[in-house]
């Protein structure tokens, strides 16, 4: 859908924003002699993603005189930034050669790639690397999401498969029908803008719903949307969540009905939260103890939610991202289950994507040839993800760092690293450096001297996504609706050498003497998958037709009792104390109780920040003067450390100190770091279930005196 | 006198800074001291009781700018057909040499680069996007739909007469163009 101007020579390209936040904001690029002028809004459909101020910025970062542009080879330390430009051809070559050298020498388990896995894309995303590696004899590939592992697990063990709605569990649609949203660690002001959940939470509002937040932070959710906010010390949802469940056992709140008919396991449940399990009953005044939520206020709330249906318990990633972060999410669809404000409905069928895969030639990753399933596997997942061959993303340091002898399953030697900056953001930056220094090559494919740039033997230039084509599916995930697969259309030229991630491993497909790999443009390939899609829709839209209502949507769980286990079958089997079979409440490492307080007596949570997506878009001119990042802390707790407002402080633990003014580590010649990355700070330890632990840590902070 | 003017839903507004970037790129307005449209944050109350509360602050084309009446130069002029506020940099005697307007002005709507010979600037209503049939930016880039803007009278109809809200007053003798739903 590319316009001209009726009056001018401005052309508008229409393409679909892919910046990692789970947005895909439609944008109305406005290009004037094949260079953008700026960037427009959509807003025709009511409620459609909107672009947030970081898609409205995207000009600066396209024409940022910080891009990379040219491939570059490092001359100095790993780290010291020091590089010299050179051809695509001396890169490739170099890659290529590092590659075939490493296969020979160690194996193909020894070549790690980590990729970025959230955007829809489909060209210039995983597969067209993990293609590309497969039909290089394998590698190694890391398991895990980052943003929701632990969401994913209890959706695993729970119902055998995925809610289609991945925020909140409720469609936008269903929050205006409610009459009671429990906003839990969920803070889509700041965290999904490039959707229409804010603007639903604030017609719910409007119309009625009463909003509590329940959040260690007043948010700027907290602060629009509720009516109430329930301050909570972090890691201890799951106890709170127990002792609501507590309440409306013994006060016999729940739904029969909907326990009988759609769940199982709910005695032994009950046995556990009514203390006949362990001798420990599972009460507000238990709870009050852990996570500073006063007794009545965990009574109320458990009342409320049972009673003013229908209720949202409108859950998040954030508090999953904790130590045993798997047992919030268990606890959440526990409570909605015992409620009967679980929303069956959305366990329906997704919406087809029909048939739109890119054309890689699909080979089975040999290194997961033979590999047994990881001991946490989940039915609903792929026998791929599942595989013992994999890492777990949180793992990953400690596994190049350890290899076999750390009981790994290989000795990694390179790593290619792309649509990520790993240092930056997988926690524990020094241990991760540590690691970086050990592996014989590193890759990295970018668009900014990112922290894990910096690294980097070779730099391979990226464009951005204005400057190249790319197809997204149908979705009804990420609370995005597209019935249909929409085009990313091209606006501009690649600024520079840089190309595209698709041209990169068409490139180096040919360095590694791989066949079959499509060699057509990246327009060519759109072209055709569109063409393809809009076949098989209709042929399936006809079949439809014919044969009407006849697809159930009644959700089939893939459970071992087919319903919805509130006592578990599948961690069951895992057999491990800390996968329990009902959901409990698990201390976490570094808890207020851990000896360790004594030194570091701060919790610390990373929460999202409105002007970057991850660490994209730091760099901004129009974004970085929007906002200071600086530490939020407890009035209670600043004052005890003589701080105020402005304060410059020092934030410090074992693995190391930072001073909080940025996002970007810039560490200086002692290693602390200037940038402001609190993944200095924070661990990379993996949670049982694979969460990504990263808001469990404990911190000191002090004043630096000028 | 036709009078356009603005309308803001104050509980809708997230502080998202949406509207922020979406001026800047729209006008290319550069990254520093100016912005013709700002959010201003209000935080009250002490832990745990606590309140905030958004509200994004542009120019509110005055019935009555005191800014125009300031202007030795008649550099800043009030539109008859629309009543939009606008100024001419070229006629502008700048901030150093006059500033009059930024004294004015009791909603800091005149913006100055740095600079000895910068010229004044502020939100034009996106004069050009009417012209074009489209609301101005600010307005059609808010996600939370927060934002109005149109004849004045037709606003008042459609949304109410409240002119003051958290962190506004209302000045009678300017007559400032906006209308609100307070927090």
């Amino acid at each position: 859908m590319t316009e001209e101007h009726a009056d001018s020579k401005d052309k508008i390209v229409h393409t679909v924003c892919n910046s990692h936040c789970g947005g895909t904001c439609d944008f109305n690029v406005h290009v004037r002699e094949g260079k953008i002028i700026r960037i427009e809004s959509v807003p025709e459909e009511d409620g459609r993603p909107s672009m947030c101020l970081r898609g409205h910025a995207y000009r600066q970062r396209v024409y940022s005189p910080d891009r990379l542009l040219h491939p570059l080879k490092r001359t100095g330390p790993r780290g010291s930034g020091e590089f010299a430009r050179i051809s695509w051809d001396e890169a490739l070559d170099t890659v290529a050669g590092e590659m075939k050298r490493i296969k020979a020498a160690y194996g193909n388990a020894a070549l790690l790639h980590f990729c970025s896995m959230c955007d829809p894309h489909l060209l210039n995303h995983v597969l067209a690397f993990h293609s590309l590696l497969c039909n290089f004899g394998g590698y190694t590939a890391p398991w895990g999401y980052i943003s929701c592992e632990a969401y994913a697990f209890s959706e695993g063990v729970t119902f055998g498969k995925s809610s289609k709605i991945r925020y909140s569990g409720h469609t936008p649609e269903e929050y205006l029908e409610s009459r009671l949203i429990i906003m839990w660690g969920w803070n889509p002001a700041t965290t999904e803008m490039g959707s229409n959940i804010s603007l639903s939470l604030a017609r719910a509002k409007e119309k009625g719903t009463r909003i509590i937040a329940v959040d260690p932070r007043y948010t700027d959710s907290a602060a629009v949307f509720s009516d109430k906010w329930i301050p909570i010390r972090p890691g201890t949802d799951a106890a709170v969540m127990l002792a609501m469940a507590y309440v409306i056992i013994k006060e016999n709140l729940q739904d029969h009905d909907f326990i009988d008919r759609y769940t199982a396991g709910f005695d032994k449940y009950k046995d556990y939260v009514l203390g006949v399990e362990d001798g420990v009953e599972k009460t507000p005044q238990w709870a009050e103890a852990i996570s500073g939520v006063e007794a009545a206020t965990i009574a109320d709330l458990a009342r409320e939610y049972a009673r003013e249906k229908p209720a949202i318990l409108g859950t998040s990633f954030g508090p999953g991202r904790t130590a045993f972060g798997e047992e919030y999410h268990r606890m959440a669809e526990a409570l909605k289950a015992i409620t009967g404000n679980l929303k069956r409905e959305n366990y329906a069928p997704k919406v087809k994507n029909f048939g739109l895969l890119p054309p890689f030639p699909f080979l089975p990753n040999q290194v997961e040839e033979g590999a047994p399933p990881r001991w946490n596997a989940l039915p609903s997942r792929g026998p791929s993800v599942n595989s013992s061959a994999r890492v777990n993303v949180s793992s990953l340091t400690d596994a190049i760092l350890k290899g076999k002898a750390g009981g790994y399953p290989a000795d990694y030697k390179f790593m290619w690293l792309s649509n990520n900056n790993y240092l930056n953001q997988l926690g524990n930056v020094n241990k991760a450096i540590e690691a970086f220094n050990k592996l014989e090559f590193i890759l990295v494919t970018e668009q900014f001297m990112t922290a894990t740039a910096r690294y980097a033997d070779i730099i391979l230039p990226v464009c951005t996504f204005l400057e190249r084509w790319d197809i997204m599916p149908a979705m009804d995930v990420f609370s995005t609706k597209r019935s249909d697969f929409t085009i990313l259309n091209k606006a501009i030229e690649p600024l520079g050498e840089s190309k595209s991630q698709l041209e990169i491993c068409q490139a180096l497909a040919l360095k590694l003497g791989i066949t079959g790999y499509p060699d057509q443009s990246d327009e060519e390939l759109v072209r055709s998958m569109a063409e393809m899609a809009s076949e098989a829709k209709k042929a399936t839209s006809e079949a439809a037709s014919k044969k009407e209502d006849s697809v159930s949507k009644e959700p089939q769980f893939r459970t071992q009792s087919g319903k919805i286990e509130l006592w578990s079958g599948i961690a069951e089997k895992m057999n491990h104390p800390q996968i329990p079979a009902v959901p409990k409440y698990i201390e976490t490492w570094e808890s207020l109780n851990d000896p360790l307080a004594e030194k570091y007596p701060l919790q610390l949570i990373t929460p999202h920040f409105k002007r970057r997506a991850h660490s994209q878009f730091d760099n901004l001119p129009w974004l970085r003067e929007l906002q200071v990042q600086a530490i939020s802390i407890n009035s209670r707790d600043a004052e005890a450390r003589g701080l105020k407002a402005g304060d410059m402080v020092r934030v410090f633990n074992d693995r190391g100190e930072v001073l909080p003014q940025g996002g970007w580590y810039s560490p200086d010649e002692n290693g602390i770091d200037y940038g402001g990355c609190a993944n200095v700070l924070t661990n990379n330890v993996i949670s049982p279930g694979g969460s990504f632990a990263s808001h469990t840590a404990l911190v000191q902070i002090e004043k630096v005196v000028e | 006198m036709m009078q356009y003017g603005m309308y803001i839903d104050q509980n809708r507004c997230t502080g998202c800074f949406a509207c922020v970037v979406a001026c800047k790129d729209w006008h290319d307005v550069p990254a520093g001291p100016v912005s013709w449209i700002r959010i201003k944050t209000i935080e009250k109350g002490t832990y745990p009781n606590l309140f905030a509360a958004f509200l994004p602050t542009a120019c509110y084309h005055c019935k009555t700018p005191a800014c125009v009446s300031a202007c030795p130069v008649e550099a800043v002029t009030k539109r008859d057909e629309d009543g939009i506020v606008t100024v001419d940099q070229d006629a502008c005697l700048g901030k150093t040499e006059c500033g009059e307007c930024l004294e004015a002005c009791s909603y800091d709507a005149p913006q100055f680069e740095t600079g000895d010979d910068a010229k004044m600037q502020k939100c034009d209503f996106c004069i050009d996007r009417w012209a074009e049939g489209k609301k101005p930016v600010c307005v059609m880039s808010c996600p939370m739909q927060a934002l109005d803007a149109g004849p004045l009278d037709e606003l008042k109809k459609k949304w109410g007469s409240v002119r003051e809200t958290e962190g506004f007053t209302y000045d009678e003798t300017l007559a400032p163009s906006i209308l609100y739903k307070p927090k």
